[in-house]
């Protein structure tokens, strides 16, 4: 994968219009510029522009104590918001050098995997929308509201959950939660195997994702494209197998892989991960032990010993890092966010050439980007 | 019977033998393009509803009850919003593109019967205008509206607009042909190019059932024509902004919108008249009299229904894909059925 792939080198011919895809389209779901260089209908040249929405988070992370980055690490992307806490959380505490409690670390397996769920349903819905199917768009943010539901029984808030607390979580589980979930995954896990076969025989929708925008697994490896998208490929590489963190060791699940690379098998992958999901919150909720849901002592103002730390997590869309040097102050001295859509979003463009117009929005849906994410 | 031929009567002298005839009927007429006007309106609330509830949505349920007043509150917005015309734009074909889009329609609306009346042997049509040749009338008022969307794409210098502009014209070009095959069949079949004697054609034996082949290349081609889910590439959203009518705004977009239904309840008419039987009805009501007005409205809704559920149903083709359909697959079917139709219309003569 070369450079020159992601840039409009030269300016269109007489035969070519340069279409601006952005910064506001109705395909996109943040602000970027993705310029098309067009023939006809045939795309030649494609690059994306980012950053209208930068926030400069990681510059403000060195401007906070410890606990005042934890509300902010939300923010990032709202969709992953869990994750995010988690993975924060594991970095600070790897330098505290504490352990969560044993409960503590179920509850955040089950509230990461509730979060890939939501995240996943309104990635597929939304990528419905993008090739035309607006009743699945419906369908699939209805099976969210269940989801957002219980994570808001749990956490009280519904994207930005501030869930994860250095050596445990902020609250346990409320009474009765146990049948509420249960009930309402089963319902669930039987809306999206119908989806999944309405979605796997559809001829229409076969015809607009089989073979389009094919992602190999060596570009996929150049490019630092991580989660679904490279799943889709073949590769097996799931953090949760790879590298267990918390309690995955202890829980059954299958990696899903899909072969072929295309649009299709992205979205192939999403749906039956949503399944995989449901399966690791049922057992997290049969497993759970007993115990306190945090440390008893927590320090109020979190000075770790000098040192750094990588940590990193199975976000919904991929590999998400957080790299923090502690200089013994009550501040991180540098604070680096991989995030995964990043490396998504610079993946487009090079999908994109030698497509059609129409493949852009299916494409770009199906890489499931997000946009704060990437401008953080 | 006394009082229904007394009336029958009264009718005939009202609408025929009186110096004022004329003028009645040119008001019967405006009643009828009000009619298929007020079936627009019908289908957009419909598609609204309906819509909703295959999506599990609930739909317009504020303004009046059950949100029947829901079309009267946008169009009073869309009366009273600022009337935009961007400053590159080409400023005739810009304006000329709407008015050309629901001319198109209305001339449609003129000879499309409801009903035919036979009084005392003499044949009275519920139309605004009857004529010999009027299917072929149809089909070519119709392709008058690829001018519109053409003049509203070039006009608007926009390049999401010329891309819908060039969508349709190609999509226009590879769908009207199996439209007009498939009319030609049934017009060989009926032994007539008038709708009012297709109609009367179908009085043992729908064409639907003649000829089921096409039935469904007509139906497929005119969902393309009337560019609707799976074949509305030339507005798609995540593709296109909204096509064509991109830069255009508040009633302009209103006019554009509304030709728009316009052509697909036109569509609907069609389908109902030279498939679907017209004003034949069904036997099941037994010996009850009921108007063939009624049987024409019932199927149009029917028609009009199925449209919204391919809506709900289908994601959307790729255009490529759209014309590869066209030129591959319906026009060598709609040849086909020109072939089967002409053999079943010459044994039936």
């Amino acid at each position: 994968m070369t450079h020159e792939a992601t840039q409009i080198t030269s300016p269109p011919k007489p035969s070519e219009i340069l279409l601006h895809l952005g910064p506001q389209h109705p395909l996109q779901p943040g602000p970027f510029l993705l310029d098309l260089k067009i023939e006809g209908e045939t795309i030649r040249e494609a690059e994306l522009k980012i950053g209208y929405i930068h926030k400069g988070m990681e510059k403000v992370f060195e401007d906070r104590t410890y606990l005042q980055i934890l509300p902010l690490t939300d923010r990032i992307c709202y969709l992953a918001s869990n994750s995010n806490n988690d993975v924060y959380c594991r970095g600070v505490e790897e330098l505290l050098g504490i352990e969560p409690t044993e409960r503590a670390k179920y509850l955040r397996v089950l509230t990461n995997e509730l979060c890939r769920l939501q995240s996943h349903l309104l990635g597929i819905g939304e990528y419905a929308t993008d090739v035309g199917f607006l009743t699945m768009f419906i369908y699939m943010v209805r099976e969210r509201e269940g989801v957002v539901s219980l994570l808001e029984a749990i956490t009280g808030s519904r994207l930005n959950h501030n869930y994860a607390r250095f050596g445990g979580v902020a609250n346990d589980l409320p009474p009765g939660y146990k049948d509420m979930a249960l009930k309402t995954l089963s319902e669930l896990k039987k809306q999206v195997k119908s989806h999944d076969a309405m979605m796997s025989s559809d001829s229409i929708y076969l015809r607009r994702t089989k073979g389009v925008g094919v992602l190999t697994a060596k570009e996929a490896g150049e490019l630092g494209v991580a989660g679904p998208p490279l799943r889709a490929t073949g590769v097996e590489y799931d953090l949760r197998r790879m590298e267990p963190y918390l309690v995955y060791d202890d829980l059954d699940f299958k990696v899903i892989t899909q072969n072929d690379g295309d649009v299709f098998s992205r979205v192939k992958v999403r749906l039956l991960e949503i399944l995989e999901s449901i399966y690791i919150v049922e057992q997290c909720l049969d497993q759970m032990p007993s115990g306190p849901y945090k440390q008893d002592v927590t320090p109020y103002i979190t000075r770790p010993k000098p040192g750094e730390v990588y940590a990193r997590i199975e976000d919904p869309r991929g590999e998400m890092g957080m790299y923090i040097i502690s200089d013994g102050s009550d501040k991180p001295y540098r604070f680096r966010i991989r995030g995964p859509a990043f490396a998504t979003a610079q993946a487009l463009p090079p999908l994109l050439v030698g497509g059609y117009v129409a493949d852009v929005a299916a494409i770009a849906a199906s890489m499931d980007s997000c946009t704060s994410e990437v401008d953080r | 019977m006394g009082i229904f031929e007394i009336i029958m009567d009264y009718l005939v002298i009202i609408f025929a033998h009186n110096p004022f005839a004329p003028w009645i009927r040119g008001v019967l007429g405006g009643l009828v393009i009000g009619a298929v006007f007020a079936g627009a309106l019908v289908m957009v609330y419909l598609e609204r509803k309906f819509l909703g509830d295959m999506q599990s949505r609930i739909g317009p349920n504020r303004v009046g009850r059950f949100g029947v007043l829901q079309l009267i509150a946008d169009a009073i917005k869309l009366f009273t919003k600022e009337d935009i015309i961007p400053a590159k734009a080409d400023k005739w074909l810009f304006i000329g593109a709407p008015i050309v889009a629901l001319t198109s329609g209305f001339l449609m609306v003129a000879v499309i019967p409801f009903d035919l009346l036979v009084i005392k042997g003499e044949e009275y049509a519920v139309a605004v205008s009857r004529m010999d040749i009027s299917i072929l009338y149809l089909e070519a008022v119709s392709g008058l509206a690829i001018f519109a969307t053409f003049m509203a794409g070039w006009g608007s210098s926009n390049k999401y607009a010329v891309l819908a502009a060039f969508r349709n014209v190609a999509k226009m070009i590879g769908y009207e042909i199996p439209l007009g095959i498939t009319i030609i069949s049934v017009a060989v079949m009926a032994h007539s190019l008038d709708i009012v004697e297709i109609v009367e054609a179908q009085s043992s034996i729908w064409f639907i059932i003649a000829q089921p082949l096409g039935f469904v290349v007509f139906f497929i081609a005119l969902l393309a024509d009337v560019g609707r889910i799976p074949f509305d590439q030339t507005e798609a959203e995540e593709e296109l902004v909204a096509g064509w009518a991109t830069e255009y705004s508040g009633m302009r977009w209103g006019l554009a919108f509304f030709a728009e239904y316009l052509h697909a309840v036109v569509g609907s008419f069609i389908v109902a008249l030279i498939f679907l039987g017209g004003w034949n009805g069904l036997p099941i009501v037994g010996n009850l009299y009921i108007p063939g007005i009624f049987w024409v409205i019932a199927k149009v809704i029917i028609v009009m229904m199925l449209f919204i559920w391919i809506r709900a149903a289908l994601p959307r083709y790729r255009i490529d894909q759209v014309i590869d359909i066209g030129w591959k697959v319906l026009i060598p079917l709609a040849l086909l059925n020109l072939v089967w139709s002409t053999i079943i219309g010459l044994m039936w003569a």
